[in-house]
């Protein structure tokens, strides 16, 4: 895990489960990559649960368990929903092991289409959660 | 750069016998190997090279469903060992001399899922969006007198949809 | 040019069916029905296709760009287009009119 926060609204940290699930990952760390992320300040880091959980990427059934998990054990964060597989399966969609769907076991607050979406949908939808007033 | 290159198909019972030939014969360069599901058998194929890549050779050979066996031919080509796994996992192959454990596939998926016979349900449970025509809705509602017949959608073998 | 959104010129749409069967996410989801015009000077009526709704969903959409290719009236393109981004999924499924007018506003 990796906390970040967003470089033009440091009031907005996302934590980033930095095992990646596919090719969605990718563009998460392309924006860190163009200074769209930077590294949370040391200091809130461990005090304050993240209030984003960004599930990017491919969820098969056999890994759901482990994003469960982890969605679990922050039972007050948000939860974003990055690129096409983490929403509906995307290009998988009828592939048997592919979960369908993450909304299908946790609530999902925004939904960010694209496969994948790119770097600057990824800042957009924080800053959706962040206006919403959800995100603190 | 590759000048030539020959394709020749082989029985199953001369498979290793063919591969070791091609291999004492100079093509001691293992590309890959492969599968296909064909309605007469799994294919399987495997590509060899000089060392120098100026010659390659495709051999094939067909295997029965009934029985999907062949002779390894890790021990010649020890690279082919992983690419008869992965044949193994996804097609159900046995490739006899070779390990065969699983090497991604969880084990709970049942049939191998690149065999054409493995139904994705999926498919046949999501109304395919192209039957719908300019006179039937997309709920098969005809609103005219269309005048061809309802399509299948691709990559759906027609039994699918029945079963 | 940014390839982050499928636009739809109604306009040129025959109702063909092509981009609807040859998208393999199955997200292409269009609804027509046939009219008959009797241009002017012409013996018989004409039938022809009228578009009745057309509809991508964006939560499936792979932006593979198959539609676009096969389209043989080139009434898919290609265009750029702010982060498609929802709290709900089925906002996702973009129709007729945003998936033309949202071109207009692609910055
Ligand atoms: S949505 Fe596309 S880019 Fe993202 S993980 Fe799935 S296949 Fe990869
Ligand atoms: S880009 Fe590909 S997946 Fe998206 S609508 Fe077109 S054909 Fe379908
Ligand atoms: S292929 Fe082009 S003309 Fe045909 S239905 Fe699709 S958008 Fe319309």
């Amino acid at each position: 895990m990796a906390r970040y926060q967003l470089a033009e609204h440091p009031h907005c940290e996302v934590e980033v489960l930095t095992a990646g699930l596919a090719c969605c990952t990718l563009e998460v760390e392309a924006a860190v990559t163009a200074g769209l992320l930077i590294p949370a300040q040391l200091g809130n880091q461990a005090s304050t649960p993240p209030s984003v959980l960004v599930i990017s990427g491919t969820v098969t059934d056999a890994l759901l368990p482990s994003v469960l998990d982890v969605i679990d054990r922050y039972p007050d964060a948000q939860l974003m929903s990055f690129g096409a597989c983490a929403t509906s399966g995307g290009p998988y969609w009828d592939s048997p092991p592919v979960t369908k769907g993450i909304d299908q076991f946790s609530d999902v607050a925004v939904y960010v289409a694209g496969c994948p979406p790119r770097p600057e949908a990824f800042v957009a939808a924080l800053l959706s959660l962040a206006q919403a007033g959800i995100s603190s | 750069m590759m000048n030539v290159s020959v394709t020749e198909t082989v029985s199953p019972e001369k498979w290793r016998e063919r591969v070791l030939q091609a291999h004492d014969h100079g093509f001691v360069f293992f590309d890959f190997l492969t599968a296909i599901d064909r309605d007469s058998g799994v294919e399987v194929v495997v590509r060899l090279a000089f060392n120098d890549l100026s010659e390659s050779i495709s051999l094939s050979t067909s295997i029965n469903h009934a029985s999907l066996r062949l002779d390894s031919i890790a021990d010649i080509f020890p690279g082919a060992g992983w690419h008869e796994r992965e044949v193994g996992e996804m097609f159900g192959m046995n490739f006899v001399g070779n390990d065969m454990q699983q090497l991604l596939r969880h084990e709970a998926l049942g049939l191998p899922p690149m065999r054409k016979n493995v139904v994705l349900s999926a498919r046949v449970v999501a109304e395919w969006p192209g039957a719908a025509e300019p006179e039937i809705k997309q709920d098969g509602r005809k609103v005219g007198n269309p005048s061809r017949r309802r399509q299948r959608p691709p990559g759906v073998p027609e039994n699918w949809l029945q079963s | 040019m940014i390839h982050s959104f499928i636009a739809l010129l109604p306009d040129k749409c025959t109702s063909c069916m092509l981009c609807v069967r040859e998208c393999p996410a199955w997200c292409i989801h269009l609804d027509s029905h046939t009219e008959e015009v009797t241009e002017p000077g012409a013996r018989r009526p004409k039938k022809i296709n009228v578009l009745d709704s057309f509809d991508i969903d964006y939560s499936l959409c792979m932006y593979c760009g198959i539609c676009v290719d096969v389209c043989p009236f080139d009434a898919l393109e290609w265009d750029q287009h702010r982060a498609l981004i929802s709290d709900s999924r089925v906002d996702l499924t973009l129709g007729i009119t945003q998936l033309t007018s949202e071109k207009d506003s692609a910055n």
